[in-house]
């Protein structure tokens, strides 16, 4: 008997947690974005508003405005991440003693604090003893003198720098991971009929790695999403509202301006973003599976 | 001839990606023991300092009390999520448990969910608990975003290990725990090591709760950063030093389970 209800019993520690520390918030705040919840006029939460919070967002052009520079700043990182991870991962795959070294130092930029990560690239990019604002400047005269953050696209790239500095190197550990486990006889098949290293890489590798790439796209779409740390310690969603995400936003309605309800609701609508890109991903890699086993 | 450009042309690119990977993390560690003045100079040609050191360990700044804060809630949040994680993650992989499939999918899909969505009910619940700005407050949110990741990894060291072992040790009569301590445990160690160095390094780094649920007492070292944007500017010198104080003890980590760590964080995602 005691044996039969171990399996359960191993789970129900693990299990409280995430029940303590994720279900019951989420709850929580669900039940919130339906209530007018202004902690700067009460302390108690107030009357249920129904869809009156969601409904406000949708008119707000700050709102608005977080979800297009989400866009702008999850499309650009991933798109990056991915051609950069999976070129690297492409060149680390071969063996050699630099090879080994830089697989060595990719795993530091993973390992930074991303907050300290935008601190650092902040001091770099100042327009008067940033190293690379002058750096640039030197090497190609007509960057020189250039407001790097205080230019809306200037800084919103830069944004997106730090955020492909930081994932690249895990999504390329990933891509290793995968050319590792796809077979090698058909690529030197190939290469023995003649075929170009680039033809072996776009008609052979790469329909075999589709499977990894989504997984990745995944991932790295989830953690762009949540990206917060950066723009507080980089732009601070400057200048202006340029580089305001969405997750900056929540931040700012509900921990500047103390809306609850409102922030809740915004909180959910990015959650509700999260868990669609998933699924439509989850689908899409179902039904490739489906294709490689068939 | 084609051979040898190529190969000149990979090693390019290597030490080019190198680089950029490095460059910010050493232009940091220059300023962290540079004197004010060189620090905002881009000469390399300075007489090294540990004054940026000395300082931000004193008043006002206090860093040391940030790094005690930052050690504590990272070794609590790894001292419990660590163990409760590997007891689920043996059962996930080793037995068909009814649902199983759908509670590890939901453990998981929590990983899906924006931190700051569960960082307002938190914020709500500490405040009239009067637990904001404690050290406990961090803890409970931290195993919120560590747990379910921990379980996956976890499950992914216990999934590579043969069960043979296990079921040779049960016909001897061994009881389920005693294989779980006397076989899986020390097979499954470094995993679970790896799995623990990471859930530290998240913890260590992680900013957005600290922010949020910290002031002044339990103040972590990410937030400390913020601390040196003052009326008269942001003060890099100090910030580099703290920078240092926060990426040393990591790397130091990161490169000690360099080997495993490759394959932990690639594992679960791959399969």
């Amino acid at each position: 008997m005691r044996e039969r209800l171990l399996p359960h019993f191993l789970l129900v520690p693990a299990f409280l947690i995430v029940l303590a520390t994720t279900i019951y918030p989420l709850a929580y705040s669900l039940v919130t974005s339906f209530r007018e919840w202004d902690l700067t006029k009460q302390r108690r939460p107030g009357d249920f508003v129904g869809l009156g919070n969601y409904l406000e967002a949708a008119t707000e052009s700050a709102f608005l405005n977080s979800l297009w520079v989400t866009t702008v700043f999850v499309v650009s990182s991933v798109v990056l991440t991915l051609v950069f991870a999976f070129s690297m991962a492409l060149l680390l795959r071969r063996t050699g003693r630099l090879h080994t070294f830089t697989r060595i130092i990719l795993i530091l930029p993973f390992a930074m604090s991303p907050a300290l990560i935008g601190v650092s690239y902040r001091f770099m990019f100042n327009p008067e003893f940033g190293v690379l604002a002058k750096g640039l400047g030197q090497l190609f005269p007509v960057l020189e003198g250039i407001p790097w953050l205080a230019d809306p696209d200037l800084a919103m790239g830069i944004l997106v720098a730090t955020d492909v500095w930081h994932w690249t190197p895990y999504m390329t550990f990933m891509c290793l991971g995968g050319l590792a486990s796809i077979p090698k006889e058909t690529e030197e098949a190939a290469r023995v009929d003649g075929a170009s290293n680039l033809r072996i890489i776009f008609e052979i590798v790469l329909p075999q790695m589709k499977g990894v790439l989504l997984v990745t796209a995944v991932l790295k779409t989830i953690f762009a999403l949540k990206m917060f740390d950066q723009v507080v310690t980089l732009t601070g969603g400057g200048p202006g509202i340029s580089t305001e995400t969405l997750a900056f936003f929540i931040f700012n309605v509900g921990f500047k301006w103390f809306d609850m309800g409102y922030a809740s609701a915004l909180a959910w609508i990015l959650t509700l973003i999260m868990m669609a890109i998933s699924a439509w991903y989850v689908r899409m890699l179902l039904s490739e599976r489906k294709v490689v086993a068939a | 001839m084609r051979n040898q450009i190529l190969w000149l042309v990979e090693r390019a690119l290597l030490l080019v990606i190198s680089g950029i990977v490095i460059f910010p993390i050493t232009w940091m560690f220059l300023t962290a023991f540079k004197q004010p003045r060189d620090a905002y100079s881009l000469s390399l040609d300075f007489t090294p300092t540990i004054q940026n050191f000395i300082t931000v360990f004193s008043e006002p700044w206090n860093l040391g009390d940030m790094v005690f804060n930052s050690v504590v809630v990272a070794v609590v949040t790894v001292a419990i999520s660590v163990p409760c994680a590997s007891l689920a993650a043996y059962s996930f992989s080793r037995f068909r448990v009814r649902g199983r499939k759908f509670l590890f999918f939901l453990i998981l899909s929590t990983q899906f969910i924006p931190a700051v969505v569960i960082v307002l009910p938190f914020f709500l619940m500490f405040r009239s608990l009067g637990l904001l700005d404690t050290r406990i407050a961090l803890i409970i949110v931290n195993l919120a975003i560590v747990t379910p990741f921990v379980i996956w990894m976890i499950k992914g060291f216990i999934d590579a290990i043969p069960v043979d072992s296990e079921e040779a040790a049960m016909i001897d009569g061994a009881s389920r725990l005693r294989v779980i301590k006397d076989i899986v445990l020390p097979m499954a160690a470094p995993g679970i090591l790896t799995s623990a160095i990471f859930c530290f390094i998240l913890t260590w780094n992680e900013f957005l709760f600290a922010l949020i649920l910290s002031r002044s007492d339990a103040v972590t070292l990410p937030v400390g950063l913020v601390s040196f944007r003052t009326e008269r500017g942001d003060l890099w010198e100090l910030m580099s030093a703290a920078g240092v104080m926060i990426t040393v003890p990591i790397f130091v980590m990161a490169l000690f389970i360099q080997k495993h760590f490759t394959r932990g964080m690639t594992a679960g995602a791959v399969k």
